[in-house]
């Protein structure tokens, strides 16, 4: 099949030279800002101060056995549904169970009921076992299906839209509305594992494990394009306080709209085995009120949308990211092998 | 063995061939693992698998042997001939799911097209392959197959092959009749046209290899293609071995009229590699290349 | 269910019925369904004894945050001092390591090659397995197989020694993730076992359709003949596509190959739908056998016939074919379409209608029975229970919008041991303690047995059960360390893990109390309820039994 029309490559659009937003190029801003405050280091930009997480909010809890509280309407639909439908009626189908085992196991022991009977057919209640089962579980395919439905709700046009990337073993958010600049984010370590200088892990920035040097920044209550992909193996960009996990797989452009409630910081991790350092690529979502957002984009050297672009000192940085690494097209190794 | 047998089944004796033959595939495919590795493992993976292959060989033809030797032995008693029709069927329809793996990937690929850009210096063999996806403009590519690259003309030297397979399900049936109804003249001939027309079908498919217009390695049509029509082309060739095997067997006289089931087993498998190849000719060569430049 | 005519058919009298090979004949080159039966419950039990402590090495590691021991054991691997990276590393070649151990080399051969080659001849009255000599190549591609696999670990693999891909060894990291031939090796092992595995089911399915017993027609046959009938089903046409999928890998790894290369057109996704379009058939591969060890048993402990035969043999075969189109509720958060998601959903859901119709009709069967409560009969009443607890947390994995949050964090992990280390493993306790006499000749003990199960039902629940709240708390899978909160449960489960391994103490103890000092076993030691044709024989039976075949009535 060849449903294309044989039209030639659209060539002349394609985005000028593809380069790998690194490391290095981001990082630049961050390192200027902490030369000219000479305080610690704690992720800060000139108008944008990383927000304090609160504890309980957006992370796990000491001994918790529940779902994380929720912080997008989907999020708490879907908890809804497990605690109110699922979780009611699979416990009573497992105590059900086992009362009647226990029912059976005293009423039926050998000492009870020396002389067994040779009932192997009820046709009754053989349709009773099936069909209520079927019932039940047509009752929970409704609402289920129902979150499904919600759950692809295309992204609106003005959405927010933030193009995530995997690498082994971290994070890049690039943001094509805003500039397309790539923010770098990895896990930050304890204060006993770095050297004298290094940046470490405070209060501020968040639990153990879950702490990055630089969040993924968005706006509250707007509608945000999620985009994931990634640049070597597969990584899973979760979030469990937004019911959020969307693969970041190499080669395709996975998205999904997210809706964040209230300005918080959202913990999440990596869900996909990626390899060595597979547990150590944490995410932490910082959603602001837009007008923050739009500073924290300023302070990144990117542009709202409809603004011109603005001539911060990290526009160099910005540009070289220009090209997001998914955008990038992906040679394969040009090889002279004769063909087989 | 036991002398109170009182029923029609097949207890056999101890065999040391099962072991030999676990521990030689073990050899062989750590002796493979080596030679994909040699800076590991050491230069010497290919006598490993050499003698790992050895072992393997040898199993295989003892094995046969002694099922041959039971059978003239008379241990092949009607429900054990059907042990051995369930078994060859079942055999079978492992092998078709093998299959389904591979035609998987195809229909992944053609169905779900990717932008792929490629290029093909066709005078070096030289060729680039770039992924445009998330580029603007990526969906006009998303075409199967790739841009820039030439298939094969199905109606050409896959049609003939086509052709060539057809011929030999009938040869093979011919030679069947010829056996039910004890003319071992025509079985023998049925055979040797089947195992010729293999034999050219495998040259026919090796000729079309070497003018491949698009490589194996670094390109998803490729590696689809050549691991599909190859694990084919490789049952083609096992199917001819067994056919000569048969053929080595009709000279001797072993087929009766009544009992042949290695002939049976072999005409089986060469149906079901026979079928197989309408498959890969529709879906792969046909439906799969339509539209692309030809080679 | 079958009723069977008392019919003499051992031949006490026949001076060579119990003719046995030499030693090394007899266990290295058999042809004999119950000794290579034997062979692979000794060999299952020595892969569980491994899988078993490497499980524990890994419950030791996260039973405190940080990392305390890993670091020590990858130098121990390597033979010198080990980086960080690759003590992470040695994590994921631990769970790598147990998965698939746990899965090909203990579930698989216990209760496919253990128990269905002991007793599907037995019960079906059949004096062998179809094919005795493959039977006897199955076995030893699975040792060989197993081989292949241990030795991986000694072999770079990446980023440390040993494969540390996942037992689903996902590509691309299976491919241009893991350098070093440990993953080939992993891939051959499973090529190995997989073939094994093949042609196993070629025999069962030949064994089953073929060699029945005169007058034992399909509609007689023991539900546990059913089972195993329904498993090798699966395993016939599910292995086949894994074999495929992994030789994908081995052809990008190895001859740059694209199947799953993006930047070459390949497909990631691609890999995971052919590995589970094999892996959730062969999740049933390994419950099924256990469904029907269980119907066995509490037919017997009930003395009544099984409720419902009919519905219970076709239960699991509904499960079976609908088992084959329901794969992709392990890939929900890959990306997929709203059409997509919505159908495997529902399919999902669908398998827990006739798993509800077993789990019914095996408390039917003991309503208005007149039950004893055995060692077996009370792993199987266990079974019956931790089974529910593990399939309905199935029914919650199975809607995608639900699996959004839960995929790939402990609420998985809890849900699969619930089936697997407390379903499939309880009814191989379950089959074990029910059969052993008749494999051996000896009795075990039953006080011993009751403790055993005791103390491993509160073991491994105390183990398991606090994996739902980590996994509702969103801690991710597949991780050697993780944050503060979620200590305390994780502590609770690795003191699950020590209660639970007093139990298989208990379970070895007893095993080898039994074989050197047990009580002779009868024939049939269970009395009345027991009434397949295994119990017409001797304990154990001889070594070729049914050399006239009996006759069902
Ligand atoms: C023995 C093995 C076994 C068995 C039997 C099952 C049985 C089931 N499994 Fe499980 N599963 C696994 C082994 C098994 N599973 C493994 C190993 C994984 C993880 C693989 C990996 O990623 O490594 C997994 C993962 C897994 C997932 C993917 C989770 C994820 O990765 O995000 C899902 C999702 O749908 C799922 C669903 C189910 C369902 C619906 C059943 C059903 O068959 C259960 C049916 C049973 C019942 C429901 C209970 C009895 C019924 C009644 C009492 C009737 C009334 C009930 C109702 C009306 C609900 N399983
Ligand atoms: C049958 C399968 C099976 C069984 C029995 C078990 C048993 C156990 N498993 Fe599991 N496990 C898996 C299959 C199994 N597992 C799989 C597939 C994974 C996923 C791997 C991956 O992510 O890739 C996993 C992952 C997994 C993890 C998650 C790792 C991670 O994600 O980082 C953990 C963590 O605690 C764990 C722990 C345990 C423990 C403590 C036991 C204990 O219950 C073990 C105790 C030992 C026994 C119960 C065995 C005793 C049996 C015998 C001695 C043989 C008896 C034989 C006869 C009677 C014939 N396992
Ligand atoms: Cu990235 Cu796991
Ligand atoms: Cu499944």
């Amino acid at each position: 099949p060849n449903p294309a029309p044989q039209v030639a490559a659209p060539e002349a659009k394609a985005v000028p030279a593809p380069v790998a937003a690194t490391t290095a190029a981001t990082a630049a801003p961050a390192a200027d800002a902490k030369a000219a405050t000479a305080g610690p280091d704690d992720g800060s930009l000139p108008g944008y101060t990383p927000m304090k997480p609160t504890p309980g909010v957006g992370m796990p809890v000491d001994r918790g056995v529940d779902f994380q509280d929720q912080y997008s309407a989907n999020g708490e639909y879907a908890k809804w549904l497990n605690n109110s439908i699922l979780l009611p009626i699979i416990t009573i189908i497992s105590l059900f169970v086992l009362g009647l085992l226990l029912f059976v196991v005293v009423r039926f022991r050998r000492s009870a009921n020396p002389n067994p009977s040779k009932t192997t057919h009820n046709t009754f209640i053989e349709i009773v076992w099936t069909l209520v089962p079927v019932l039940i579980l047509l009752g929970i395919a409704y609402p289920s299906l129902t979150l499904v439905a919600k759950q692809f709700k295309p992204a609106p046009k003005e959405a927010v839209t933030v193009k995530i990337t995997g690498y082994q073993w971290y994070w890049g958010y690039t943001y094509p509305d805003h500039g397309g600049f790539e923010v770098v984010s990895n896990m930050l370590k304890e204060q006993s594992q770095v050297g004298p200088g290094e940046r470490y892990r405070t209060e501020n920035d968040g639990p153990s494990h879950l702490a990055v040097d630089a969040r993924m920044v968005v706006p509250a209550g707007v509608p945000i394009r999620i985009q994931t992909t990634a640049a070597d193996v597969i990584h899973s960009f979760a979030v469990p306080s937004l019911w959020f996990k969307l693969d970041a797989v190499p080669g395709r452009l996975n998205e999904k709209q997210l809706l964040i409630e209230k300005p918080g910081v959202y913990f999440g991790q990596c869900s996909e085995l990626c390899g060595a350092r597979h547990g150590y690529m944490p995410i932490a979502v910082e959603a602001l009120p837009p007008e923050k957002f739009a500073a924290w984009i300023k302070a990144k050297g990117g542009t709202m949308p409809g603004e011109k672009p603005a001539e911060a000192p990290a526009a160099p940085a910005a540009a070289t990211a220009a090209a997001p690494a998914a955008a990038a097209p992906v040679a394969a190794a040009a090889a002279a092998v004769p063909a087989k | 063995m036991a002398g109170a047998k009182n029923h029609d089944y097949h207890i056999l004796p101890p065999s040391i061939t099962p072991l030999l033959g676990s521990f030689s595939a073990l050899t062989m495919f750590f002796g493979m693992v080596m030679m994909f590795q040699p800076k590991v493992l050491g230069g010497y993976g290919s006598l490993v698998f050499g003698a790992g292959l050895i072992g393997v060989l040898y199993t295989f033809w003892t094995w046969w042997a002694d099922v041959i030797r039971e059978a003239h032995a008379g241990d092949h008693t009607p429900v054990v001939q059907l042990h051995l029709r369930y078994g060859m069927i079942l055999f079978i329809a492992s092998e078709v799911m093998f299959f389904v793996g591979w035609f998987w990937a195809w229909f992944d690929y053609s169905l779900f097209p990717v932008p792929l850009q490629v290029e093909i210096d066709h005078a070096t063999h030289a060729f680039t392959v770039t992924n445009l996806i998330g580029q603007e403009g990526a969906a006009a590519l998303e075409q199967w197959p790739p841009k820039g690259m030439q298939v094969f003309d199905a109606f050409s030297l896959p049609l003939l092959n086509t052709l060539i397979l057809l011929c030999s399900g009938t040869t093979v049936t011919w030679a069947h009749h010829a056996l039910i109804h004890g003319d071992r003249k025509g079985l023998i001939n049925g055979l040797w046209l089947t195992i010729i027309l293999g034999v050219i079908f495998s040259c026919v498919q090796a000729y079309e290899y070497s003018i491949a217009p698009f490589p194996f390695a670094g390109l998803n049509y490729g590696s689809a293609f050549f691991m599909a029509t190859g694990f084919h082309g490789f049952h083609v060739i096992v199917g001819t071995i067994f056919l000569i095997v048969c053929l080595a067997r009709a000279y001797k006289g072993h087929f009766t009229p009544k009992q042949h089931f290695g002939f049976e087993a072999a005409a089986w498998y060469w149906h079901f590699v026979d079928v197989v190849w309408l498959f890969l000719f529709v879906v792969v060569y046909v439906w799969g290349g339509w539209g692309a430049p030809v080679h | 269910m079958t009723t069977i005519a008392a019919h003499p058919a051992d031949h006490h009298d026949h001076a060579d019925h119990d003719h046995k090979p030499g030693f090394f004949a007899r266990w290295f080159m058999s042809t004999n369904h119950k000794d290579i039966g034997t062979l692979y419950l000794i060999f299952a039990i020595f892969a569980g004894i491994i899988g078993g402590a490497i499980s524990g090495m890994m419950r030791l590691e996260l039973a405190a945050p940080g990392i305390q021991y890993l670091t020590g054991w990858a130098s121990m691997m390597a033979g010198k001092e080990a980086s960080l990276d690759e003590a992470y590393h040695m994590w994921n070649v631990l769970i790598t390591a147990h998965g698939l151990i746990m899965v090909f080399f203990m579930v698989m051969p216990a209760i496919i090659g253990g128990f269905g080659n002991w007793f599907v001849p037995l019960m079906i009255g059949a004096p062998d397995m179809a094919f005795p000599r493959m039977n006897n190549i199955s076995f030893w591609l699975t040792v060989v197989a197993f081989i292949m696999l241990l030795g991986s670990t000694f072999v770079p693999g990446g980023t440390g020694l040993g494969a540390g891909t996942g037992w689903t060894v996902y590509a691309p990291l299976s491919t241009s993730g893991s350098v070093g031939p440990a993953v080939d090796m992993a891939i051959f092992s499973l090529h190995l076992a997989g073939a094994a595995s093949i042609l196993g089911a070629v025999n069962f399915i030949t064994t089953i359709f073929n060699m029945r017993a005169p007058g034992m027609t399909i509609h007689k046959m023991p539900l546990f003949v059913w089972s195993v009938l329904v498993t090798a089903f699966l395993l016939l046409l599910a292995l086949p596509v894994l074999a495929a999928a992994i030789t994908m890998l081995l052809v990008d790894r190895n001859f740059g190959g694209a199947f799953f290369d993006a930047a070459a057109g390949g497909d990631p996704i691609l890999y995971q739908h052919l590995f589970w379009f094999f892996g959730h058939p062969e999740v049933y591969i390994m419950i099924l056998p256990g469904f029907g060890i269980v119907s066995q048993i509490v037919a017997t402990f009930s003395r009544k016939p099984v409720f419902g035969y009919l519905g219970m043999a076709y239960a699991m075969v509904a499960i079976g074919v609908v088992g084959f189109v329901v794969w992709a509720h392990h890939m929900f958060t890959i990306g997929m379409s709203v059409e997509m998601k919505m159908y495997f959903t529902a399919a999902t859901m669908v398998i827990a209608v006739p798993t509800g119709i077993k789990i019914f009709s095996w408390i039917a069967t003991m309503w208005g029975g007149s039950l004893s409560f055995k060692v077996p009969m009370v792993w199987a009443l266990g079974f019956i229970f931790m089974f529910t607890v593990g399939g309905v947390t199935g029914v919650v994995l199975a809607n995608g919008g639900l699996d959004d949050n839960l995929h790939d964090t402990y609420y998985v992990v809890a849900h699969f041991h619930y089936v697997l280390s407390l379903g499939a493993v309880f009814s191989l306790f379950a089959g074990f303690y029910y059969w052993f006499g008749k494999m051996s000749g000896r009795h075990l003990n039953e006080f011993l047995g009751h403790l055993h199960f005791w103390v491993f039902f509160i073991g491994v629940n105390v183990l398991f059960f606090p994996m739902h709240f980590l996994g509702n708390q969103g801690m991710p899978r597949r991780y050697p360390d993780y944050a503060e909160a979620y200590a305390h449960w994780n502590e609770v489960a690795s003191i699950g893990y020590a209660i639970m391994g007093v139990g298989v103490l208990i379970f070895f103890v007893n095993v080898i109390w039994s074989l050197l000092a047990g009580r002779k076993a009868e024939g049939n030691y269970w009395g009345e309820g027991a009434t397949t044709l295994e119990w017409t024989l001797s304990s154990p039976p001889p070594f070729h039994q049914f050399e006239t075949l009996p006759v069902i009535k």
